[in-house]
């Protein structure tokens, strides 16, 4: 077999590792520096919380449970309308879609006016302590995460409304979908860690 | 032939400027990072001219100390962040896709995304200067001089919102070439068959994505804290300052290797080549690049051993510190153990390439003894730290970078750099550096402490002061050699041919500069060289099994008398009928990356331009998003290959003519010479299938895929 000339491609050549696409593979490297953002806030917080040589253990202001117990219910629920919308397209079923995403962006919407009830009630600021920097500092930047995913699966679902996404052609709906996830992932994280420990 | 061919993307309607601008082209934009990153690089060590200049004489008076405060934070700022780190990406740009058989990178509009916010960002922290107030902390800012009650002006804010940009671009960057190898190698270009400046590159970009994003949150915690009073860095409010030394070296060590994986990459490209012998060992150079990476993440604390961290804290960063000298003493040993036996040609590349070796070790060497926590105390914030750490960035990274350019210049422009006026280079440079660097150790260990911005005269550090200026000065000319050698290559300078050193891998196999779309058929690859396996049929690498394990000169053509016989004819892989695949002309990226400058003006300037940047902002990201060229459907169901790589027909936005390309390589609407590359061995008819689904293999391969 001659070990020179090839094939004349009529188009980039791809590979797909782990049977993944480039645009997924793009896509989850994006969320992949988005959660090492919240990785490193996290390791701020412990390490002012418990290993920090300096300060004085860290003084915890009264913490109220219910609504935000309420809320990571929300919000997980979402994750799974979310999933159950994206499973839809699989089967080309359009309105489900369409109608998981409305329901999915609800309830981000939900999830965002109890963090703005919680904001706008708490005993505690930003400034107040190191407790409340932590605080307002992760749930806020997790707050904008989920408003941009909302977002983004509003648009989605603008265009999915005009036919946009098929079976075939799944993969905007999808990374929307892996996105939302991840926010849930990273909000189950900073409630475990900013309320119940 | 460089005129031409650049002109060639543009259509005839546009000005030669704006083909730059909205350029998507992974070289064209290579091009732009590197001439950028260079002119900062000329920025940056006038800074450190400067320095030099104010600390030859003892009281001296030429900066004062706010000035100089000034001007070595930004001469560390500039070298790290606005030099060297991007001249490797723009190495790794225009390389990358090259080498890996590939048309451009995963993403060419974020790749254009990228480079325009480093611009920006490189912009907006020298604007501070106009403002008055460059950021004066250090390259590294340690709190709590940088919070508000020591820091009241904008100098800090500068640095933090200007590093935010710059974060955005690397780990932009990174995405693109992870994405990028992993996704567009060539058909049959496995992970062990990936070029190790590949590989380097690979790594870096991993380092990049988990390293940056500490150094943001740093940043952005240290700018609540500046402009919200939030007390993260001030103990008093229960926060602590440490905190930001723990976050901004785990970013900045990481950082370290950032900045030198991609000079081990283009060492590994240079030494073989000019030594005639493949890379000896290459699993190994490669893993030890991994387990660099991957150390990276552990000797952060080293430095800050002088802080009063806990024993156990101490002996584990120290000891981490020291285990990462082993992998980079596999690479050196590889390098030298290609290079024994081989038939070396002193070119300025393997010039700078040895010296690299040399210097570097030197480098390497002070870094395990200020791994050594006793020593460290001692030697932490003096001279002796300088010296260390410039033996590492300019002994190591820089001298590869010149490594670099005298060996790809060929292939980027057409022309050679003169190798008169390199050697000329070569030797200010090693003396002046060396004059510049090696008596800092020594100043160091006699107690000057680094960033005093004079000195009494009666300290007895006169002479070397003054020596080490006169090193510098000869550095500077060296620098300017080099310009001039640049300058009177590009107009007359020898031509170079697709392959003028007769290499073995792939960017070699087009034409030099390359045409818009890289190559017309995928070059075969069925080992590391395969460049090699297909000037030389009857003995190639795929037959003697992995590259290395030959000893010895590999073809005897090249010894007799010294003389090197003219290398043989390479297969040039970009001939042929060009498709319409080719790089996509826009401004979409363009105007986002200068909304998000705005917005960063609007935070220190004015709030109102803050809105109108973000405004501006999402306009261009949906503009962006919108105007994503239609993507056709993949030939199969669930098959990833080929979806959405067609790209649509020259339209008004693809600024292509045909005929004007054809004027540079000699395709299209000009004379057909031949279909198929003269070099190369006709092919059997059933090897034309388009898109074959699995790669070819060669006989006797293996690895994984």
């Amino acid at each position: 077999m001659s070990a020179s000339g090839a094939a004349v491609p009529a188009t980039q050549h791809r590979v797909a590792p782990f049977g993944k696409s480039l645009d997924w593979w793009g896509f989850a490297l994006f969320v992949l520096s988005e959660a090492w953002i919240f990785l490193n806030l996290v390791a701020a917080y412990i390490y002012l919380r418990w290993l920090s040589p300096a300060s004085q253990p860290m003084a915890l202001p009264h913490r109220e449970l219910l609504l935000p117990s309420i809320n990571t219910a929300i919000l997980l629920g979402s994750g799974v309308v979310a999933h159950w919308a994206n499973t839809g397209l699989d089967r080309d079923d359009r309105r489900r879609l369409c109608g998981g995403f409305i329901a999915t962006i609800v309830l981000g919407l939900l999830f965002l006016a109890g963090q703005g009830w919680e904001y706008t009630h708490a005993s505690f600021t930003p400034q107040s302590s190191i407790y409340g920097a932590c605080f307002f500092t992760l749930t806020g930047l997790h707050g904008l995460h989920v408003a941009v995913g909302a977002v983004f699966l509003l648009v989605l679902l603008l265009r999915a409304w005009g036919g946009a996404f098929s079976s075939e052609h799944a993969f905007p709906v999808q990374a929307g979908t892996l996105y939302w996830h991840f926010v849930d992932a990273v909000w189950v994280v900073l409630f475990t860690l900013l309320y119940l420990i | 032939m460089a005129a031409t061919a650049i002109a060639t993307v543009a259509p005839a309607t546009q000005s030669r400027f704006l083909a730059w601008v909205g350029t998507t082209d992974h070289k064209r934009i290579g091009i732009l990072y590197l001439c950028t990153t260079f002119a900062f690089f000329l920025i940056g060590g006038i800074e450190a001219l400067l320095m030099r200049l104010q600390l030859a004489v003892a009281d001296n008076t030429l900066l004062g100390p706010d000035a100089y405060n000034q001007i070595f934070t930004m001469h560390g700022t500039t070298m790290i962040f606005l030099f060297m780190m991007p001249v490797l990406v723009g190495f790794g740009n225009y390389l990358v896709p090259l080498m890996i058989g590939a048309r451009d990178m995963a993403f060419p509009r974020l790749n254009m995304f990228s480079y325009w916010v480093l611009l920006f960002g490189g912009l907006f922290l020298y604007a501070s200067f106009l403002a008055g107030a460059a950021p004066d902390t250090g390259w590294f800012s340690y709190a709590p001089l940088t919070v508000t009650t020591f820091s009241p002006n904008h100098n800090i804010d500068f640095w933090i919102l200007g590093l935010e940009l710059l974060g955005v671009s690397s780990i932009a960057g990174s995405i693109n070439f992870l994405t990028t190898i992993l996704c567009l190698r060539a058909p049959g270009m496995s992970f062990g068959r990936m070029p190790l400046f590949v590989w380097m590159t690979f790594v870096t970009a991993v380092l990049t994505l988990l390293a940056m994003p500490s150094l943001s949150v740093a940043a952005a915690l240290l700018f609540l804290d500046r402009h919200l009073g939030t007390g993260f860095y001030s103990a008093a409010a229960g926060g602590d300052p440490l905190l930001w030394q723990h976050l901004f070296w785990s970013f900045g060590h990481p950082e370290v290797y950032i900045l030198i994986l991609p000079a081990f990459g283009i060492i590994s490209e240079v030494v073989p080549v000019f030594s005639r012998k493949p890379l000896f060992g290459y699993y190994m150079v490669a893993y030890s690049g991994v387990a660099i990476g991957f150390l990276s993440f552990t000797v952060w604390a080293h430095h800050m051993f002088a802080v009063g961290l806990p024993l156990a804290a101490q002996v584990f960063f120290a000891a981490s510190s020291m285990t990462i000298a082993v992998p980079t003493a596999i690479k050196i040993f590889n390098w030298i153990a290609t290079m024994w036996h081989g038939t070396i040609r002193l070119t300025a590349a393997m010039h700078f390439a040895i010296g690299f070796i040399g210097n570097f070790i030197i480098g390497g060497l002070s870094g395990v003894m200020v791994a050594v926590v006793p020593f460290d105390w001692q030697a932490t914030d003096s001279y002796f730290v300088v010296a260390h750490m410039h033996y590492v960035m300019f002994g190591g990274s820089m001298l590869a970078v010149f490594a670099g350019t005298y060996y790809w210049f060929p292939k980027i422009t057409g022309r050679r750099l003169g190798e008169g006026l390199g050697l000329v280079h070569v030797v200010l440079t090693f003396f002046g550096f060396n004059l510049t660097f090696l008596p800092m150790h020594l100043l160091g260990l006699m107690g000057m402490p680094r960033r005093v911005y004079t000195y009494a005269p009666d300290q007895g550090w006169d002479i070397i002061n003054f020596a080490e200026t006169v090193g510098a000065v000869i550095l500077g000319i060296g620098v300017l050699v080099f310009l001039i050698n640049v300058f009177r290559s590009l107009r007359g300078g020898q031509r170079a041919g697709n392959d003028p050193w007769d290499a073995w891998t792939l960017e070699w196999a087009t034409t030099s500069p390359p045409p818009p779309w890289n190559f017309i058929t995928h070059p075969p690859v069925h080992s590391a060289r395969p460049l090699w396996d297909a000037k030389h049929p009857e003995d190639p690498d795929w037959k003697r099994g992995r590259s290395g394990s030959r000893v010895g000169v590999p073809h005897g053509s090249e010894v007799d008398g010294g003389q090197p016989s003219p290398p043989p004819p390479g297969p040039s892989y970009s001939e042929g009928e060009p498709t319409p695949e080719l790089p996509e002309h826009t401004y979409w990226p363009l105007l986002l990356a200068a909304s998000l400058a705005a917005v960063l003006v609007g935070v220190l300037v004015h709030v109102a331009l803050m809105v109108a940047g973000l405004v501006v902002a999402v306009y261009a990201l949906l503009g962006w998003l919108l105007s994503e060229r239609p993507r056709t459907p993949s030939p199969g169901a669930g098959d990833e290959r080929g979806a959405g790589t067609a790209r649509a027909l020259p339209t008004a936005r693809t600024p292509v003519s045909p005929s004007r390309e054809g004027e540079s390589v000699g395709v299209g609407h000009a004379p057909v010479r031949s279909s198929r590359p003269s070099g190369s061995v006709a092919v059997p008819p059933n090897l034309h299938t388009p898109l074959s689904p699995r790669p070819r293999e060669g006989p006797g391969e293996r690895g994984p895929r």
